[in-house]
């Protein structure tokens, strides 16, 4: 259902970034890259609320004519933006949530392996699987 | 769609969007208009006839310059918006939005006779003619002509002698602005006053027309409308006229109005008005960018701008019935309203919204609509509002105009970047401004501008977060050498910043470009990438070589070089020594100068930190002026193919240096790879390696090592001292494959090899020449024998340098030759077991003097037997060579080196491989007839494959057969060991006894072979040498050799009697026996009894002692010999009386216990006598 799912680090650099492979990849990368500018609004928006009553879901970053740009940034700032099909109304908002937060727990695996370096790209094989679930759930 | 098709590569095609064919007349929009343009006045400034751009604008901007102005009766203020060009439809929409209505005209033209002054003004009249339905008023100003026109002067018009001499031409303009100003006055008034009898025209905008055709105007809904479209142009008007109150309060009527007759696109309007009018208030510093900045440099306006409304309101509230009659509630009370009147800031943001929503359902506003999201964004950034601002934006992204020319696109899409830039989306923005550039050089264009692309993608560099400078790019990073950014977008951009500088002709640019994409980007290209971005950049450095110059744009951006640190990556950096042949060193004393010089204490912990600390900078050897030195790099190749690096060099600072350039080839991802520059100081002091320089597909680069991550270095500062000759050696020997035993220790430059037989004496030449550039001036020979296991006798290695030095110094390019001389001189003793024979043997040897000399004769030896030992050891030991190896040390300096206290040294490695020539296989003495002589048996093996001979001194030659073995009997007087020199007691104090006594036997050894002098000589090869036996003599044997220390004379009739010569004595006289001794040991010995014993020799084995009629004693037949000490003499008398004629033998023996068991017997070796007893007569 997502057409691209990005991890993005604390400094705005993609950690990891997947896309419909059959759709132009550069195309979603500046989707993504532009949508951080949002991101980040919201961020500061948000940084006067308390940190455990913050919300992680950043929801709707913007709608293009074909695209749906949905946000969520984790407590230590980094970000997941996806990107799903305007045309997919059946898409609800906490669908999107729920992709979010099953995205955050295999991050969160990811994090865990004790190999892994923060701020390396991200080759999990068990994210990319989720990842790879998670775009063609609907489709 | 827009987003979605927009050029992703460049000179993808241009965005073709389906846009709605719309025929509305209103097409340009003004992307820079800002909600504080509604109270502007516009007035055109254009050109007539020819003139040029230059003087135009000249006159244009001193028009600008007039863009405020207050009237002086009335207090308020008046704002100019000047255009030199807009296009006559947007003046059509005038009455929609009155600061669209072209009101004042300034038109400027040359006229230089007054011939041509009809034709010019006509000119003036046709320009008017264009905006003339809403002209106000307008102006002409001529410039040439001086007034010569004969007719009258007109208001309107005024000459100027040239485009420098008008001063007067604000002055003019403010004078316009005032008949404006009257005009607009009359105008708000007159609409304003608008008597209820008289119907209220309707305005409408151009599309609108033709929808009114045949509608009611008589009902109530139309004469709303009317009412309502009326209000809200007084509104422009006011706010026009600098009455923001009144304004405000027109718009809120008008909103009443229109919203109840559904009147969107008006009602759409009234709300902007309103919206426009707040921001004038809340915001006196302005909203729009550089109009703003115009603005509040223009004015204490803030201050005042709360005074200003007022007077205006007032004018509202003096003509109170004006408006009432018409049934619009006059709520003009404006003291009270103005707040409630005036709009919150949120409110003008819900008002911007509600206006856009209106104007969007006209598809032929689009424009409006357009232009309200850009001034409501410009709002929402002053409010620091970006979320709901980027909305707005993206809606306008949204609007569709009709077909746009690609010029509009461009501006559009900067527009938008702009915004986005103001909103603080930095990364939107700069996607715009990449989609604008792209536009340039869309290929529908006739003409791609690619300077205007290319400035337009280096503006968008720090949206992408990426900086053209090499240095920035690892900066800040957490982990250094790890890219941080959107690499796929960077990349991207790179791409086409590459492209475009190439299309606009830079090389130079397109080079900078791709060298930094390569650098930065390494880590992200693919292979292929790889190999393509390199193939260009080999293409554009074939025109154009990239330099390290710092390159600068026409506009002021620099980009700093980008050395290539990567392409080869250098993982270690180390300043290699000299060879040990050319390494200098100081001599010790001055060494020890220098010591003393830094501190006066040998060791202290302060001394020993600096010391510490410049280690970790300085390297502890040193490199020498005027010769080749090496710095060796480790370095590793990343690209997926062989890369090529010319020009390899090294950068230094310090000493002039001459850099060598090497150019390598590294194979694809080469593992670590040793490569070493090399270069010559040409002057002397401390250098420092601060990196290095490399050309790469064209590309040179300078890359200094503090600016390398993740490199190793041993130090790059060492010192460069003076020049110093190189010596080179050559020999007349060949060249040998043999390296020498890893514990030499040195390194040896050279090896030598030659093969000698033992005991062979070979002349090296040496031969030394100075290839430096110094004069050779010293020179020192030392020699070093590794150790070994052979025993060495003599001086291997000999030399005499005075010859050599002689010569010196040595010129540049100057011979001298040495000659050295190597003895191989090994034991030429057999393997230990023959020597086992000659020990069993020993006892025999030893014998005591009773043996004769014929001895060897009564038991004839089996001359076989050696031969057959030999035989079957032959493949084993004997066959075996022996390795000799050592080291020849030159140390030599010259020149300016020598002064300072360097010199050099050159080992020479020699290596002598010692074949066996003879062998003694055995070795035996025998006693001689007299006791002062000796015959020493040798038993000599040729071990050669060649007939060989023997000389020793007074012998003949010996001549042996290839593998035979003769004995060889050698008469050698006694050595008195006692005279040689024993070596002085500082030996001794240090050797151990053992050592002393090894000493002493060689010295003995040395001794008695320098008296036998045997030598061999193989007449084949002619080769000779020596032999010695320095190696087998044994104690045994040695103490055979030995002159006794106690020396016994046995005079015979006073005649000494020591050898096969037989004394003469007549027969019945009495014969004197006298024995003397002479003690020459350290010590006292004795006292002695000794018997002397007579006897015949049948010479047939048989030995007749009874001889007591033959001889008797005269007295006693046993002397007493007292202690002798030291050094002293002694001696004992006898007589003996021959009865018969005959030869006898006298045997003087000691009487058992008189002798001291301690003495050996060889020292108790007395002479024995022969006496021929003879007749008297005879």
């Amino acid at each position: 259902m997502a057409v691209c799912i990005a991890v993005i680090a604390k400094e705005n650099y993609p950690l990891y970034i997947r896309s419909t492979p059959m759709e132009n990849e550069l195309k979603f990368h500046y989707m993504v890259h532009t949508s951080l500018d949002v991101v980040d609004e919201k961020i500061s928006a948000m940084g006067k609320a308390l940190v455990d009553q913050r919300e992680l879901y950043l929801g709707l970053l913007y709608p293009t004519e074909d695209y749906k740009v949905y946000g969520y940034v984790t407590n230590s700032k980094v970000k997941f933006v996806m990107v799903v099909d305007s045309s997919n109304t059946a898409l609800r908002d906490n669908e999107i949530r729920s992709m979010f937060r099953k995205l955050h727990n295999s991050y969160t695996d990811v994090m865990c392996n004790p190999f892994y370096n923060p701020g390396d790209p991200i080759q999990s094989r068990a994210f990319d699987s989720m990842v790879t679930s998670m775009m063609i759930q609907v489709c | 769609m827009l987003l979605s098709q927009l050029p992703a590569r460049p000179l993808a095609s241009a965005p073709s969007p389906e846009l709605r064919a719309v025929d509305f007349r209103m097409s340009v929009p003004d992307y820079m208009q800002c909600a504080e343009d509604h109270q502007t006045l516009l007035v055109v400034v254009q050109p007539v006839g020819i003139v040029s751009e230059e003087n135009f604008f000249k006159i244009y901007k001193r028009i600008c310059s007039v863009s405020q102005l207050s009237m002086r009766d009335s207090q308020r203020a008046l704002f100019i918006r000047y255009r030199h060009h807009y296009p006559p439809e947007n003046n059509e929409w005038g009455d929609f939005q009155t600061h669209r209505k072209v009101v004042g005209l300034i038109t400027i033209t040359d006229c230089f006779s007054a011939k041509d002054w009809p034709q010019t003004f006509e000119k003036f009249h046709v320009q008017k003619e264009i905006y003339g339905s809403t002209l106000y008023d307008s102006r002409l100003f001529v410039f040439g002509l001086q007034g010569e026109v004969a007719e009258q002067p007109r208001p309107d018009v005024a000459f100027y002698p040239s485009y420098e001499d008008c001063d007067s031409v604000e002055k003019r303009i403010e004078d316009f602005i005032e008949s404006l100003f009257i005009v607009l006055e009359s105008k708000r008034l007159d609409r304003a006053t608008d008597k209820s009898g008289d119907k209220i025209p309707l305005l409408c905008v151009p599309f609108e027309k033709k929808d009114f055709v045949g509608l009611d105007t008589d009902s109530r809904h139309y004469k709303k409308r009317c009412q309502g479209r009326m209000r809200k142009h007084v509104g422009d008007l006011c706010l026009q006229a600098g009455m923001l109150q009144d304004s405000l309060v027109h718009y809120h009527m008008s909103v009443e109005l229109l919203r109840s007759v559904n009147d969107f696109l008006w009602l759409g309007a009234a709300l902007e008005g309103l919206c426009s009018a707040s921001v004038i208030y809340h915001y006196p510093g302005g909203t729009g960018g550089k109009t703003g900045a115009r603005r509040l440099q223009g004015s204490s306006l803030p201050a005042e701008a709360a005074n200003r409304h007022r007077p205006g309101a007032q004018e509202v509230l003096i003509d109170p019935g004006a408006l009432t009659t018409n049934g619009i509630n006059p709520d003009t009370s404006t003291e009270i309203g103005r707040a409630k009147n005036c709009l919150s800031p949120e409110d003008i943001i819900d008002k911007y919204k509600e206006a856009i929503s209106y104007y969007s359902k006209y598809k032929n506003a689009g424009v409006i609509e357009l232009e309200a999201c850009v001034k409501a964004v410009r709002v929402l950034a002053i409010q620091k509002r970006s979320m709901e601002a980027s909305e707005f934006l993206q809606n306008a992204v949204y609007i569709n105009l009709r077909q746009l020319s690609e010029e509009e696109k461009i501006q559009r899409y900067s527009i938008l970047s702009e915004l986005y830039e103001l909103i603080g989306f930095h990364r939107k923005s700069a996607f715009f401004k990449r989609v604008a550039a792209m536009q340039c050089v869309a290929p529908s264009i006739a003409e791609p501008g690619w300077r205007a692309c290319y400035k337009l993608l280096l503006e968008t560099l720090p949206g992408y977060s990426l900086s053209l400078d090499p240095k920035d790019f690892n900066k800040g990073t957490s982990c250094p050498g790890t890219h941080r950014g959107w690499a796929a977008v960077q990349m991207r951009l790179l791409h086409e910043l590459v492209y475009a500088s190439r299309r606009m002709g830079n090389p130079a640019l397109s080079v900078r470009h791709l060298s930094f994409l390569l650098q930065t980007m390494l880590d992200f290209l693919s292979d292929q990438e790889k190999k393509d971005v390199t193939q260009s950049l080999e293409n554009y450095t074939s025109k154009c070589p990239g330099t390290m110059e710092l390159l600068t744009l026409p506009d002021g951006l620099t980009l700093p070089p980008v050395p290539f640190t990567k392409l080869p990556i250098v993982k270690h950096v180390k300043l290699l020594s000299l060879p040990t042949s050319l390494r200098p060193q100081k001599m010790k004393s001055l060494l020890g100068q220098n010591v003393s010089a830094k501190s006066p204490f040998i060791y202290s912990p302060i001394i020993a930190h600096n010391r510490g600390e410049e280690k970790n900078k300085k390297i502890d050897f040193q490199w020498v002026q005027g010769d080749v030195c090496e710095v060796q790099l480790m370095v590793y190749n990343p690209m997926p193919f062989e890369l090529r690096v010319e020009n390899m060099g090294l950068l230094t600072s310090g000493v002039e240096f001459e850099a060598l350039p090497a150019a390598l080839s590294l194979p694809a991802e080469s593992g670590l790879y040793p490569v070493t520059l090399v270069g010559v100081p040409q002057t002397t002091g401390t250098i420092t390696v601060n990196g290095y320089r490399t050309t790469v597909f064209g590309v040179f680069s300078d890359c200094l090592l503090d600016n390398l991550l993740g490199i190793k270095t041993s130090g790059s500062t060492v010192e460069v001292i003076p020049a110093l000759p190189r010596l080179q050696i050559s020999t007349s020997l060949p060249r040998s494959a043999h390296s020498l035993q890893p514990s030499s220790g040195d390194e040896i430059s050279t090896n030598v090899s030659v093969q000698l037989y033992n005991g062979e004496t070979q002349q090296l030449i040496i031969t030394l020449e100075n290839i430096g550039m110094e004069p050779l001036e010293t020179l020192e020979v030392t020699s070093k024998i590794l150790s070994t296991k052979e025993k060495l006798y003599g001086d291997f290695l000999s030399w005499k340098l005075e010859e050599t030095l002689a010569q010196f110094p040595l010129q540049p390019g100057k011979v001298a030759t040495l000659a050295i001389s190597i003895k191989a001189k090994l034991d030429f003793s057999c393997q230990e077991n023959l020597l086992q024979d000659l020990s069993d043997d020993g006892i025999s040897v030893s014998g005591f003097p009773l043996s004769s000399p014929f001895r060897q004769v009564v038991r004839p030896r089996v001359e076989s037997r050696p031969a057959t030992v030999s035989e079957g050891s032959k493949a084993g030991d004997l066959s075996h060579l022996k390795t000799l190896e050592a080291v020849l040390n030159f140390k030599y300096s010259g020149g300016p080196g020598h002064v300072e206290g360097y010199y050099r040294n050159l080992s020479l490695g020699l290596h002598v491989e010692v074949e066996p020539s003879v062998f003694f296989t055995r070795v035996s003495t025998l006693p001689a007839t007299s006791t002062r002589q000796c015959h020493l048996l040798l038993d000599v093996f040729n071990s050669t494959e060649h007939e060989l001979t023997v000389s020793a001194r007074r012998n003949e030659e010996l001549i042996l057969h290839a593998g035979e073995c003769q004995r060889m009997a050698i008469q050698v007087d006694k050595f008195n060991f006692e005279s040689v020199p024993e070596s002085p007691g500082e030996k001794g104090q240090f050797a151990s006894p053992k050592q002393l006594e090894e000493e002493r036997l060689e010295a003995r050894g040395l001794e008695i072979n320098s008296k036998l002098d045997i030598h061999w000589r193989i007449p084949s090869l002619k080769r000779s040498g020596e032999a010695s036996v320095e190696g087998l003599l044994n104690q045994l044997v040695l103490e055979h050799l030995q002159l006794a220390p106690l020396q016994w004379d046995v005079l015979v009739d006073g005649q000494l009697c020591d050898c096969d010569a037989a004394a003469a004595c007549p027969v019945g006289d009495p014969v004197r026996l006298e024995v003397r001794l002479t003690n020459r040991s350290p010590r006292s010995v004795g006292p002695f009894a000794l018997t002397v014993v007579p006897f015949q020799d049948h010479q047939n084995g048989v030995r007749n002692y009874d001889l007591q009629d033959t001889v008797s004693f005269v007295g006693s037949s046993t002397f007493y010999l007292e202690a002798v000490q030291p050094s002293g003499q002694s001696a004992c008398l006898g007589a003996l009386l021959f009865l018969y004629t005959g030869d006898f033998f006298l045997h003087i023996r000691f009487q058992e216990g008189s002798r001291s068991k301690e003495l050996p017997p060889s020292w108790f070796c007395l002479p024995s006598v022969h006496v021929r007893a003879l007749d008297a007569q005879a």
